[in-house]
């Protein structure tokens, strides 16, 4: 695809900067985000990273144009390079338009292959001219504004951002940071930019990512009690929530571990409040215990799972979509569950949304599965992408004082779990006058006590499930459509896989294969796609994992085989190399 | 409801399926005439309860409540009372409950200090599973799963409240009908974690800590003039291995239960129809 990548080269700049993690890595590259962003690109941004605080290699990119960009492709554009190590790891992403800042006065010897562009910046001196050498890397990004031709006012906005609660001095001295590498390469260097082009818009856009997007949209919908423990890659959940909830009259607590959390989660919705928590893979493990005890007690409660790479510890800062089994499965006995898996960031938000007031409508759990990918990347969009008007709070049969009495059975106590045709009961939280009542992991009576009756047991059990046909039948389980939705070809994909899958169409367009993409945000219930199955000639099932748990859910629901790609180094799809996958994958026989 | 509630409000209409002579019903009996002596109604009262004989307790009292799975009925309570700082929070659970399976939690909820109540049914012994060491019974306990006794020291629960900064740590006899429900009382009264022990004993299974042994062996801290806020003094009792002590160990009288250290006092349930206000303000944070 190399020859598409020098096509795009003129609106598209993948740009990146790496070292050794403590480097300052993230920041700096959020920097430049913002100021991309300040200049109305659209920005989608990615991250290589370790799982210790310092040492080991990390790197911040950074895919920009004025169109939408949904996706990492394998093509680096300019890389600053703080260690060897940076250019080494991103060999095969570099090509010979790349250029590669560093700094030669630094104790590594760099080797960067001739054929790219070598600008030997000495950051360090710069940086301690204009106040300190901690600002280096500013001193980079003032390159890389003079490589790219981008205006370095844009860059000023970020920093003013980004050091602004830290005094006019700071700022000031980062912004001559900034102008002492660009003046640097500009003085020292003929590039003409390279070709490169960075057109600017008046587009207002923001930058957030997924993790941002699902606390964002939890604060939309009312979550005011939030219980967690920290656990890469979903923590950025509770920190946004920490940082802003109390100003909505809510609190975030950090539990002792994942067994407290989801209990003190479940406490608070039960007393009332939209209650939520989150977690990654190995905490739903352990919150797995208290999870048949929300469902049967028929608690509304939303648990995020950021999925990453496992088993067991696995590879914490890797990505991976491993959990869907757990999701739709997890648990002794049956369980009664949504399972809900936004696509994209701005559904991260807008599933958020939908995950508390299912919860509350059908009084059942609702997982929220995310991923890390989804997490760490930063992408634009126009605000009103997360229009708050739009946002509706549905909260269900949530009984006041005046509706009790219809609930009361002959002597007066409240039917909690009363058997209803929809299999949805009237809710009553504690202050509401003679609704009080208990509620149990117990198998139990309309009550809400204990029973092992025969016909109490079925009619629990049925009704419980009931609440899931209500569902079915009364909400959207849409799938998301991109493509030509006539070809023969389809492809199916389920979470963070949409945006590659979306920019891959381009590429496979370019060779002549047209497809149709179905993306799917829910897992469970799901939209039946026997008809789109059967109408395509060849179905592939996308994901980031080895053994294709959603491929198996499909084929089981369509009863045929489908064609897989599986991806499980860690690191999510890009979107020409899933183009490679699927050209490939469709060249193959069909499985027997 | 209001100030005319009696302690039999707080009472179910489910008979309990308790061993006749089971500590628990004086255990209960005094948990619902301390609700009751607060100005409690059942419409406000949250009792949560774990697994085990003790975990029943939801089902046979009357108020808001929740039978949780085993050892984390204090993280349910947390949760509760965090979300409804005007409910009143009770959480019940047994030595099991509460000292093994749901130790860590009980540590991070004494220094948590919220404000609610923890009652704890200590019979030394695992009744429900018909007999089994728990982990405050005796070294040499014998049982069906330790027949020459557990061969480790038991749990001293008010010495482990006291090391995870308790703010209030007492000790009751169920049988002490007067006692326990006048100390149950001084913890739902006290301002953050009211951690109280109730000696309660199991007829069937321990024929060892048996009602005859502590009604011997108890002394009543307040007999004895002790000063529950002289923390010194209250060391003392509580690391004493030799006696069992009935009363108010230790109370901390400048305790700053977590909804005041926190700024939590808001009834979280009340939520706008639609985004609060100013959401879009979240919004243009990212800008």
């Amino acid at each position: 695809m190399g020859g598409k990548a020098q096509d795009n080269m003129a609106e598209d700049l993948n740009w990146a900067v790496g070292g050794e993690a403590g480097d300052g890595i993230d920041s700096t590259g959020k920097i430049f985000a913002q100021a991309l962003a300040r200049a109305g690109r659209h920005v989608f941004t990615s991250k290589d990273f370790a799982s210790r605080i310092r040492g080991g290699y990390t790197a911040y990119k950074i895919r920009t144009s004025v169109d939408k960009v949904q996706s990492v492709v394998d093509r680096l554009d300019i890389l600053v390079a703080l260690t060897q190590r940076t250019i080494d790891e991103n060999l095969d992403e570099l090509h010979e338009g790349s250029a590669i800042i560093y700094d030669g006065e630094r104790s590594w010897d760099a080797e960067i292959p001739e054929e790219m562009t070598a600008v030997d910046v000495p950051l360090k001196s710069l940086a301690e001219e204009a106040g300190g050498a901690i600002m280096r890397n500013i001193v980079a990004l003032g390159a890389a504004c003079e490589i790219t031709g981008f205006d370095v006012e844009y860059l000023d906005e970020a920093l003013e951002k980004r050091f602004g609660g830290k005094g006019s001095k700071i700022v000031e001295n980062n912004k001559e940071a900034a102008r002492a590498g660009q003046e640097y390469v500009q003085e020292n260097y003929d590039l003409d930019r390279l070709g490169y082009n960075i057109d600017t818009t008046d587009n207002d856009y923001v930058l957030l990512n997924g993790n941002e997007a699902i606390g964002m949209g939890a604060l939309a919908a009312g979550c005011r009690f939030y219980a967690g423990y920290p656990i890469t890659p979903a923590t950025s959940i509770m920190e946004y929530l920490t940082e802003r909830i109390e100003d909505y009259g809510g609190h975030v607590v950090q539990a002792e571990d994942e067994l407290s959390a989801i209990n003190m989660a479940l406490g608070g919705a039960r007393a009332g409040a939209r209650a939520m928590t989150a977690t990654s893979g190995a905490g739903i493990d352990l919150m797995t215990e208290t999870f048949g005890l929300v469902a049967t007690s028929e608690t509304p409660l939303v648990i995020a799972d950021v999925q990453r790479s496992g088993p067991s510890t696995g590879m914490p800062t890797k990505q991976e979509q491993g959990d869907l089994n757990m999701a739709l499965y997890g648990g002794h006995g049956e369980v009664p569950r949504f399972v809900v898996a936004p696509t994209s960031i701005t559904e991260c938000f807008w599933k958020t949304v939908e995950a508390f007031n299912l919860a509350e409508k059908y009084q059942t759990p609702v997982f929220l599965v995310s991923d890390l990918a989804m997490s760490v990347t930063e992408q634009t969009f126009p605000p009103e992408a997360f229009d708050m008007d739009e946002v509706e709070i549905d909260r269900g049969k949530l009984v006041d004082e005046d509706e009790v009495d219809e609930w009361l059975d002959a002597q007066g106590h409240f039917r909690a779990h009363a058997v209803t045709e929809d299999g949805v009961s009237p809710r009553a939280i504690p202050g509401t006058t003679d609704a009080a009542h208990m509620s149990t992991g117990l198998e139990h009576d309309e009550l809400g006590r204990r029973t092992e009756e025969e016909d109490e047991r079925v009619h629990q059990v049925d009704k419980r499930n009931r609440k899931v046909e209500t569902a079915r039948e009364n909400e959207d389980w849409d799938y998301r459509e991109f493509g030509d939705p006539d070809a023969d070809n389809l492809i199916i994909s389920w979470g963070s896989n949409e945006g590659a899958l979306i920019e891959a169409l381009d590429y496979l367009k370019d060779d002549g294969i047209d497809v149709r993409v179905i993306s799917v945000p829910y897992i469970f219930p799901r939209p039946d796609l026997t008809e789109e199955i059967e109408a395509a000639e060849e179905t592939v099932v996308v994901e980031c994992n080895a053994t294709g748990q959603f491929a198996d859910v499909i084929e089981h629901d369509v009863l045929t085989r489908v064609k897989r790609i599986n991806k499980y180094t860690g690191v999510r799809f890009k979107a020409d190399e899933l183009a490679d996958d699927i050209s490939n994958k469709l060249a193959e026989e069909v499985p027997a | 409801m209001s100030s005319d509630v009696r302690f039999t409000d707080f009472k179910s209409d489910k008979q309990p399926t308790w061993c006749p002579g089971c500590g628990d019903f004086g255990t209960m009996n005094g948990m619902m005439k301390a609700l009751a002596n607060t100005g409690n109604d059942p419409d406000n009262t949250f009792v949560v309860a774990g697994i085990g004989c003790s975990g029943k307790i939801g089902t046979y009292m009357h108020s808001y409540a929740l039978h949780g799975v085993h050892g984390r009925a204090l993280p349910v309570g947390t949760g509760v009372k965090m979300a409804r700082p005007d409910v009143e929070v009770m959480v019940a659970g047994g030595d099991g409950d509460g000292y093994s399976i749901g130790a860590g939690h009980f540590v991070h909820a004494v220094r948590r200090n919220v404000d609610m109540t923890y009652v704890v049914m200590d019979n030394r012994i695992y009744g429900l599973t018909k007999g089994q060491a728990s982990p405050t019974s005796r070294s040499d306990f014998e049982t069906s799963t330790t027949p020459e006794g557990p061969k480790q020291p038991p749990v001293n629960p008010l010495a482990l409240a006291l090391a995870s900064g308790a703010s209030f740590i007492a000790q009751s006899f169920s049988s002490d009908a007067m006692r326990h429900a006048e100390i149950v009382q001084e913890a739902i009264e006290h301002d953050g974690f009211g951690f109280v022990n109730v000696f309660s004993p199991c007829v069937t299974f321990n024929d060892v800590d048996t009602y005859d042994y502590f009604r011997d062996s108890l002394v009543d801290l307040e007999e004895e003039g002790h000063d529950p806020t002289d923390y010194e003094a209250a060391k003392e009792v509580i690391l004493d291995a030799d006696k069992e002590y009935q009363g108010v160990l230790y109370q901390d009288e400048n305790s700053v239960p977590y909804h005041e250290q926190h700024g939590v006092t808001e009834d979280m349930s009340e939520i706008p129809d639609g985004a609060p206000e100013d959401a879009m303000d979240l919004v243009r944070e990212f800008y």
